[in-house]
């Protein structure tokens, strides 16, 4: 009986791609992945235990809002629980106790996104709610928490005094105070705050703007939180990213390319003064940019939405870097910029073909 | 309605906060802790019984144009008396209230049982359905305040409960507007719950 068959009957797109869900996670882990070992190298195996313990609280909280919401479990082992575990650690300086990702995780996943519906529900990127939380809860950990770098030679960890982060000019003594790690933005941010003492101030920046400094910031030999402070290492995983198809470059162009415009732009003591390199290269900025303002599903849809959203992030970061309570802006910026995306991507809808537009 | 339904809906059935989502601005603020949280409801009910006294009182007087400003005018009598009686005699809850004390002029459940209660009722249910609704509003509040007051101090009504380990690093944001709002979210979730919970069994 050939008439009786009975057809899949599907809803449109027929497309079929081998893009979902689980392989863009898992390819957004493996792009995680350089930036780990060069935490292990700079921060040592407790960089590692913080980010393991991390990413199993975020898989188990996962799971248990799943079961406890009679949801099905497995979509816990989806990739996306570890990816915001794992972008969570990374948000955090090496030397806060293990209990505080634990505890970011858990809130990350368990408030940030199940309580919004889940994957694709959540309206802020989870691992920075969960950072903004452990900032919020913890300030003094999170603030100075920092662990200046260290390097393995010969099996020993040794110290990497030439961070050219101008430690000395930190203390008032003026003794070298090598492990007290503060992040170049942090040095930066004080220079900004000595408005008496300009010589002593613009010592400081050209320390922090010269040749050794920035290569130092390139390498990820610096203060900062696990898995910021490795540029090349981010750039690399990045480029598998891009290689695999996964990365969307609008967002991230625009919003360096925002920082940079900014940073030139204000970024400095005065105006025009700036040094974009330094301000790229710092903090968390290749992070959020490749790895937190292209998440897919708090960042506007449009092409024109995610142009506008980079440039809002970015001037958001600079002007946080600037003149804000903290010396970096990147998390709260991507933060902000996700409330706005339902209304980026209403104002950028596009006309379907043959539409005219109302106010045209 | 018999006077124990007029006492009791206020405290679960209609409580003030759980289930009208009333009066969510010192239910928000002012539950950084337990002491705060009992001393704003029991403000809240001294104006609330008085005031719904009143209204009863000369619900026949007051013209209906004007009865919104009439009420307004009664709460606020008595939001000065507890304003200057808590100066007098509690100055240490009465500053770290502060501004929320006036601010109990406008609070929606005061103007609320006014207008849906007792302009339409006698003197005494509207007496039992202010203290009713007060005593509700206030277990609101300390609900709320335990769970902030724990959380983010480790205390409860000024008792040290987790130890000082835990005071040296406590969950900060709980006492936070943040976590104000994250706590209401997950308090009104847990009775809306119960709420669909208790509809689905009776069908």
């Amino acid at each position: 009986m050939a008439e009786n068959r009975v057809f899949d009957v599907a809803v449109s797109p027929h497309v079929g791609s081998s893009k979902n869900t689980k392989r863009i996670m898992w390819d957004v882990v493996i792009a995680l992945m350089p930036a780990l070992i060069a935490a292990f190298w700079f921060f040592g195996p407790r960089a590692i235990m913080l980010v393991s313990a991390s990413v199993g609280a975020a898989v188990l909280t996962e799971w248990l809002c799943l079961k406890f919401m009679k949801r099905p479990v497995n979509f816990a082992f989806d990739g996306s629980a570890v990816v915001t575990g794992l972008l969570l650690a990374y948000n955090v300086p090496s030397g806060v106790p293990w209990w505080l990702p634990v505890l970011g995780s858990a809130f990350a996943i368990a408030v940030a996104k199940q309580a919004f519906g889940g994957l694709g529900h959540n309206i802020v990127n989870p691992a920075l709610l969960g950072r903004a939380f452990l900032v919020a809860s913890f300030p003094v950990l999170m603030t100075a928490g920092w662990v200046a770098p260290m390097e393995w030679k010969d099996g020993q960890r040794i110290d990497v005094q030439s961070c050219g982060v101008p430690t000395s000019h930190l203390s008032e003594s003026g003794e070298l105070d090598a492990l007290s790690g503060a992040t170049p933005l942090n040095a930066l941010k004080q220079t900004f705050n000595w408005e008496g003492d300009s010589e002593r101030s613009e010592e400081v920046r050209t320390m922090l703007f010269s040749r050794e400094s920035l290569k130092n910031l390139f390498m990820g030999r610096i203060g900062g939180c696990i898995g910021e402070t490795s540029v090349i290492m981010l750039l690399l995983g990045a480029l598998y990213l891009f290689l695999r198809g996964v990365l969307e470059i609008r967002l991230p162009l625009s919003y360096l390319g925002s920082v940079a415009l900014f940073a030139w732009l204000f970024g400095g003591p005065g105006w025009f003064d700036g040094n974009p390199l330094f301000h790229l290269l710092a903090g968390g900025v290749i992070l959020g940019g490749f790895f937190m303002v292209t998440d897919m599903v708090t960042t506007p849809v449009t092409k024109k939405g995610r142009i506008i959203f980079g440039i809002g992030a970015g001037l958001l970061t600079m002007v946080i870097r600037r003149w804000g309570g903290y010396p970096e802006g990147c998390s709260y910026s991507i933060l902000l910029m996700n409330l706005g995306t339902p209304l980026i991507d209403r104002y950028t809808k596009p006309l379907s073909f043959g539409e005219v537009s109302s106010n045209g | 309605m018999s006077l124990a339904q007029d006492f009791s809906r206020g405290i679960m059935k209609e409580n003030p906060v759980f289930k009208q989502a009333l009066g969510m601005c010192p239910f928000l603020a002012v539950t950084t802790s337990v002491e705060n949280a009992l001393g704003m409801g029991a403000a809240a009910t001294f104006v609330l019984v008085f005031s719904n006294f009143l209204v009863s009182l000369f619900r026949k007087v007051i013209p209906a144009k004007v009865r919104i400003p009439s009420y307004i005018v009664i709460i606020a009598t008595f939001v000065t008396l507890v304003d200057l009686l808590m100066n007098a005699y509690l100055p240490a809850l009465h500053s770290s209230l502060g501004i929320f004390i006036p601010l109990i002029v406008v609070n929606c459940i005061i103007l609320g049982r006014a207008e849906g209660f007792a302009n339409k009722n006698k003197v005494l249910p509207s007496i039992v359905d202010g203290i009713g609704m007060g005593l509700g509003f206030t277990l609101a509040m300390v609900i709320m305040a335990t769970f902030r007051e724990i959380l983010g101090n480790g205390s409860w009504l000024g008792f040290n409960l987790l130890g000082e380990a835990y005071q040296n690093q406590p969950l900060l944001i709980a006492i936070l507007a943040p976590g104000a709002f994250i706590l209401m979210a997950f308090i009104l979730g847990f009775f809306n719950i119960m709420e669909k919970r208790k509809r689905g069994g009776a069908k």
